[in-house]
């Protein structure tokens, strides 16, 4: 059993953000319990003090007492605490040890100095046991991120922890990998193991979590049975910041506006990486000002499409047809512009505004018009801090408002809500809004079907490098849409 | 992409060889082959001990770059014996390929072998069997995993300069260097904080003898690379003490 006794914290540093104030819970042995809540509120934190990176690793000020079954985790060494409390992270960038992937499962086992037949005997129920028998033998960097987070559970499972800690493991996963995780889930809610689960993807979790604790401000506000929590009406879920919980039926999509006659024509794209042919596109046509939402699975050429068009890869060939004038190559760079997923790389002077002018020719007024772009991405008040001093979506707005100032025609966005809550998802859809406003012609790499809901007017579904079909809003999109996104036929992909 | 070259595949076939044989073949060739004037003994000793990471680079199955690169070594060892000599003065621009591409070339050829075969669990195992302090063995298995991880990045970033147009001859050309390391050193101290701490929680750095599953080991083949090092580096030693 796992609790929390009047447990505070507050990081070093005057910042609020992810403080916990006085929580008392207890959770049972064998139950899936999901912690969901606005960005802020508290839940990594909370995470952070079960597998005792607080206060082992991170600093601040602990009041209060953690324990799993009886001892004290606060108490203990991180090493003492690993076969206890296992813990998968959000960022399959960054957690993993060795690089390739037997060595990865074997690591902890090792750390703790397993004797060498145990382990091997240990990954071998273990491999079984999760179906990754392809992905043995492989160099970590050659997988998949929903192949990475398969790994991170699996090496976590290998010493057999009796507590599970995930922190939003869905943040950079597809719909595919995302089904695959949930089985993961499933696999150890059978084992009983006590699973917590930080996230702000609810619909995944809907037919495996027991109990859902809703926090706010660093308190648990809300602590309910599974069923109690469904029960909540949509537009209350919504209120209090969550996701929605069933899957997106499209329905109540929005209405298209601001596109013209005009269309943006692509034609001839034909990339390869070696020699295999990652996108193959003779022609398609884009009404001028839609907001295009770019769907399909991982792999398919989302990315390789968007990076096409931007001009990014030297050896692609195709063309950009914008009322008649023919864009090719190196113009394209100076057409498109792409918010990157994480915009921290594309930000590069020493505060915001300097950022926007950077994107502008000098002259005299560009100073004006650079407040102007500010203010209508309301950062204003920020336009004297360092980018990298501000929040993720906030840093976003500002390679936004670089964009805006370069005056480009087309704007890219790769996944610009992946890992957000309910409440800056829709501050997203606001901002592309505002750019389809000012004319822009925006493309969304996305696999979030609220934002394609709210946003998008027209749709290019990429599968196998090829555009499988495009189209606006009609009955017959919401229905493929839906299917596309629908998460219920979950154990047949995961054995296939 | 070029992050390939960190991240060791592990290959099931072909000649296998132990970590340690292979820091000692770095370490032969950059003695050997770096330094030193082309006369006498070295005429024989150079180009024998060059020629290992070429035969490599065989096994691997890399037999386009070990052909090219053998090739290469060859014209530019035989023209710094032969035709540098006979050039005086203008023969500088030769005496600078020769030197730096010549001499440095199986070297970083060995380099790139290393790096691109060993996996961080062997390289972490060799250097427990050679009693090598923790301290100094986990910041190496640490960069072994990192480099790659940040090339990633690197190449993100550089893609956003082109695209802000910050490029050689576009805009802010004075400050590519800048732009191009603030974010990267932002990113990986991220990284770096990450990485410690999902490492952290499973175990690393706890005070128990370390096991590891990666078998580790001298074979003949590794026994006959050693002995032809030590070979070597006797010639070069007899050499310069006068004896041939």
């Amino acid at each position: 059993m796992l609790e929390f006794s009047n447990v505070s914290f507050s990081y070093d540093g005057s910042s609020l953000v992810g403080q916990i104030n006085n929580i008392t819970l207890s959770i049972l042995k064998g139950q899936v319990v999901l912690i969901c809540g606005e960005s802020g509120c508290g839940k990594t934190t909370l995470t952070r003090l079960i597998n005792g990176l607080i206060p082992n690793y991170y600093e601040g000020n602990l009041t209060g007492i953690v324990s799993v079954d009886g001892e004290k985790i606060s108490e203990k060494a991180l090493y003492e605490i690993a076969p206890i409390v296992g813990s998968v992270f959000q960022n399959p960038r960054s957690q993993f040890f060795a690089v390739d992937t037997n060595s990865e499962l074997a690591f902890g086992c090792e750390n703790l100095g397993w004797p060498e037949e145990k382990i091997k005997e240990r990954m071998e129920q273990i491999v079984s046991e999760f179906h990754i028998e392809s992905l043995m033998n492989r160099s970590i960097f050659a997988l998949s991120g929903g192949e990475k987070q398969k790994i991170a559970c699996a090496s976590v499972a290998m010493l057999n922890p009796d507590v599970l800690v995930l922190d939003e493991p869905s943040s950079n996963l597809d719909l595919k990998s995302i089904r695959e995780l949930g089985e993961v889930i499933r696999i150890w809610k059978d084992q009983g193991k006590t699973i917590i689960i930080s996230e702000h993807r609810l619909s995944y979790l809907m037919d495996l979590a027991d109990r859902v604790l809703y926090m706010q401000n660093g308190k648990i506000t809300k602590d309910l049975s599974l069923e109690e929590f469904q029960k909540i009406p949509k537009e209350e879920l919504s209120r209090m910041g969550l996701r929605s919980l069933t899957p997106i039926t499209f329905q109540n999509h929005r209405s298209t506006k601001g596109m013209t006659d005009e269309q943006i024509v692509l034609s001839n794209y034909c990339f390869s990486y070696g020699k295999r042919t990652a996108l193959q596109i003779d022609q398609i046509s884009i009404p001028k000002g839609s907001i295009v939402g770019i769907i399909g699975s991982n792999g398919a050429g989302k990315t390789t499409l968007a990076r096409c068009l931007c001009g990014l890869e030297k050896k692609a060939s195709g063309e950009v047809l914008i009322n008649g004038k023919s864009y090719t190559g190196k113009k394209r760079l100076n057409l498109c512009y792409m918010v990157m997923q994480n915009p921290s790389h594309q930000l590069f002077t020493e505060d915001v505004l300097d950022e926007v002018l950077l994107s502008m020719d000098d002259n005299e007024e560009s100073q004006s018009i650079a407040e102007e772009i500010l203010k209508n991405l309301n950062l204003d008040t920020w336009s004297e801090r360092h980018p990298m001093s501000l929040s993720g979506g906030q840093q976003q707005r500002v390679a936004i408002a670089g964009a805006v100032a370069s005056g480009r025609e087309i704007m890219i966005f790769d996944e610009p809500t992946s890992g957000l809550d309910f409440r800056h998802m829709e501050e997203v859809a606001d901002v592309l809004a505002k750019l389809q406003d000012m004319g822009k012609t925006l493309f969304i790499i996305t696999h979030d079907p609220e934002l394609i809901e709210r946003c998008c007017d027209y749709f290019l579904f990429i599968e196998n490098g090829t555009v499988k079909w495009c189209d606006g809003w009609n009955e017959e999109t919401e229905e493929k849409l839906s299917s596309f996104f629908d998460q219920t036929h979950i154990r047949s992909i995961f054995y296939t | 992409m070029n992050w390939e070259v960190l991240s060791s595949q592990i290959k099931r076939k072909g000649v296998r060889l132990d970590p340690r044989t292979k820091l000692f073949l770095l370490i032969t060739i950059s003695i050997l082959v770096v330094g030193g004037e082309v006369s006498g003994m070295m005429i024989v000793i150079k180009p024998l001990t060059a020629l290992i990471p070429f035969l490599l680079l065989f096994t691997i199955g890399k037999w386009k770059q070990a052909l090219s690169f053998t090739a290469l070594f060859a014209v530019l060892f035989l023209s710094e014996m032969f035709i540098l000599p006979s050039m005086g003065k203008s023969g500088f621009l030769l005496l600078f390929f020769c030197g730096l591409f010549g001499r440095l070339l199986p070297g970083v050829v060995m380099g790139y072998y290393t790096v691109s075969t060993t996996t961080v669990s062997e390289f972490i195992a060799a250097m427990e069997r050679m009693h090598l302090t923790p301290k100094l063995i986990i910041p190496l298995a640490v960069m072994f995993r990192f480099f790659p991880t940040v090339m990633e990045e690197y190449h993100d970033i550089g893609d956003a300069m082109r695209m802000r147009g910050i490029r050689l001859g576009g805009k802010k050309t004075s400050k590519m260097l800048e732009y191009r390391f603030i974010p990267m050193m932002i990113c990986s101290v991220k990284i770096g904080e990450e990485l410690s701490a999902a490492s952290l929680t499973r175990g690393l750095g706890a005070p128990i003898k370390r096991t590891n599953i990666c078998e580790v080991g001298f074979y003949k083949i590794d026994l006959f690379l050693i002995l032809f090092c030590i070979l070597m580096l006797g010639l070069n030693l007899l050499r310069a003490a006068g004896v041939f």
